[in-house]
């Protein structure tokens, strides 16, 4: 790839804590997943409703999107961002609350609200959502975190004018598990330069 | 590197015929394939009605020559009954000879298989077959591996209503990179109960026929069907001296950003869709001479998309119909029993009514054609709208 981009900003949710650059913003004294995106969502101060309907993978994905891109305005619109995501339990979280309520033949009673959640990309769906973005996107599922393909991935959207630039990420959970990185991939410079090997380093900071 | 997208052959079985042929007489005949569900146990028969496909398993599995052992569902028969034909009617002999693709669009899979045995799979181990043959890409890799072209590339898509519409593009692009020479693409999906319940639940199935764009429309009717096109590069049709049935001119796919399941009502998906196909197509509003609409008769669907083709199209609007009056909603099919649809209309000069239409709707002026019209058509815009606004346009032509 000839062209060089940049990373303009960074973040991560993991073990209770929401780094943005690098720097901690907020930590929470909860271990069950559900109470810490719950404290995050309450420290970030949002008022979005439609977050309680969402399933773990989405609200966590949905609060790592929003430490990058901040209350929604015009302008993210117009930034034309496009959204590269992965991650290796694909939603298998809520797949087994679906499969928990067909399990038993006597007692069956399947949620359209949950079902709704039993695929990955859906939590794209809800980042779009929030921030008006009708661009490019795509949901990867790889055995292990790829800072090559999500390079690739990017650099190729931005080089073919897909778009101006790309949400990339890694959101992860399964049963107690979970961490989310992100990091927005653009043309203007900054410090640090979008390379395979800078986006394994900030990931492996984590 | 290939400049145009020729569509060389086509397969279809739907509810309203086995072949291309038996389809267009279907067509212009105004005869509807929809009634009363008979090879599904539903609790809901008597509340809905289906676009159901008169073949059986048993028919499908002895046209297809298959050994009694095999574990194809429904949707997979449907499928590879659909792709041979489409084959054939390319008049391909040698698939070998170009570098040939398969991009096959489903949702629904095998689960017609699962949820009959599903149960019953871990008492007993004779039906256990169907496990394998659940998920999406196993319909694929079967069709692929009776096409001959399994070791090419090979690939499932599975984006709800636009699933097969989808097919299209990505078939198309392949050949416009030069990737490939020659790729087969459609969708197919056979009735389940899976599909029924949860459009039931959504409360969008209608009691009785679908009245697409109608303003008292009660919502749709599912439908099972499979169709594929074989989309062949200048070159091969140069080389072979094909007989190309029409072109595929210009795509748009885009998301509305609105909701997980609903259109936008403004229709932003649908509008931005059209607009990028006649961008990619190179050709204004006023070139598009009919409109296949997606029109599924659900309230939320016929109102987005109505005001899109008003957005995109203004005061002319060009005559537009939506065939799912016919066929039902055949899901990831839709967008290639519809592109089918569309060659048919260019290679007849025809434009298909709009069945069951009666009452305009209040929101806005326009109204379907509601009888065969004789035409001379050069384009043919199909539309393919899925849920949570995976929104997909395809521009078909005459000339190249």
């Amino acid at each position: 790839m000839e062209n060089t981009y940049y990373i303009s900003n960074y973040c991560s949710i993991k073990n209770g804590k929401a780094s943005l650059n690098g720097n901690s913003q907020i930590t929470s004294s909860e271990t069950e997943i559900p109470l810490v995106l719950k404290n995050i969502y309450k420290e970030l101060d949002l008022n979005y409703r439609k977050f309680f309907k969402m399933d773990t993978l989405s609200k966590l994905s949905f609060l790592a999107a929003e430490m990058l891109l901040k209350t929604p305005t015009e302008a993210i619109e117009e930034r034309d961002i496009a959204v590269v995501l992965s991650n290796n339990a694909s939603s298998l979280d809520t797949d087994r609350k679906h499969q928990k309520s067909i399990a038993d033949s006597t007692n069956y009673y399947p949620s359209p609200a949950v079902f709704v959640y039993t695929l990955p990309n859906i939590c794209i769906g809800e980042i779009c959502i929030r921030h008006r973005l009708y661009s490019e996107n795509s949901f990867f599922i790889f055995d292990d975190f790829s800072g090559e393909h999500l390079f690739d991935y990017a650099s190729s959207l931005i080089s073919s004018k897909k778009s101006n630039e790309v949400l990339c990420g890694w959101v992860n959970v399964d049963e107690e598990n979970y961490e989310a990185f992100m990091y927005l991939v653009s043309t203007e410079k900054s410090k640090i330069e979008h390379t395979t090997k800078e986006i394994n380093r900030l990931y492996q900071e984590l | 590197m290939s400049k145009s997208v020729a569509i060389t052959g086509m397969g279809i079985i739907s509810a309203i015929g086995n072949n291309v042929e038996e389809n267009y007489l279907s067509l212009i005949n105004g005869k509807k394939g929809i009634s009363k569900i008979s090879k599904i146990d539903t609790i809901h028969k008597d509340c809905i009605m289906v676009g159901e496909i008169a073949y059986t398993n048993a028919d499908l599995e002895k046209s297809l020559d298959l050994p009694a052992d095999h574990n194809y569902s429904r949707s997979s028969l449907l499928g590879a009954f659909a792709a041979k034909q489409a084959v054939e009617n390319a008049g391909i002999t040698n698939m070998a000879k170009y570098r040939s693709g398969l991009i096959s669009a489903s949702t629904v899979g095998g689960m017609d298989m699962t949820e009959k045995y599903f149960y019953d799979y871990i008492e007993n181990p004779t039906n256990r077959k169907y496990i394998d043959g659940h998920h999406l890409g196993d319909g694929t890799q079967k069709i692929a591996k009776l096409l001959g072209i399994e070791e090419s590339f090979v690939s499932t898509i599975s984006t709800a209503c636009s699933s097969a519409a989808n097919a299209i593009i990505i078939g198309s692009r392949l050949i416009k990179s030069g990737k490939l020479d020659r790729v087969v693409v459609g969708g197919t999906d056979c009735l389940s109960k899976f599909t029924i319940n949860g459009f039931k639940t959504l409360m969008i199935l209608s009691d009785t026929y679908n009245t697409p764009f109608d303003d008292a429309r009660k919502g749709l009717n599912l439908g099972e069907a499979a169709a594929y096109l074989v989309l062949e590069s200048d070159e091969i049709v140069k080389a072979e001296n094909r007989k190309v049935l029409a072109y595929v001119k210009g795509y748009g796919n885009t998301n509305d950003a609105f909701h997980q399941t609903a259109s936008s009502e403004n229709g932003d998906g649908a509008t931005a869709a059209m607009e990028k196909t006649l961008r990619v197509a190179n050709l204004a509003p006023k070139d598009v001479d009919y409109i296949n609409a997606h029109g599924t008769a659900t309230p939320n669907n016929d109102l987005s998309e109505g005001r899109a083709i008003i957005r995109v199209f203004g005061e002319e609007v060009p005559p537009f119909s939506s065939t799912k009056a016919y066929t039902g909603h055949t899901l990831a099919a839709a967008g290639g029993v519809e592109a089918i649809y569309a060659v048919l209309a260019l290679q007849n000069n025809v434009i298909f009514p709009n069945l069951n239409f009666k009452n305009k709707m209040k929101e806005f002026s326009i109204t379907p054609e509601t009888s065969l019209i004789k035409k001379e058509l050069n384009t043919v815009l199909s539309n393919s709208l899925g849920f949570g606004g995976n929104c997909t346009s395809v521009l078909f032509s005459k000339k190249p």
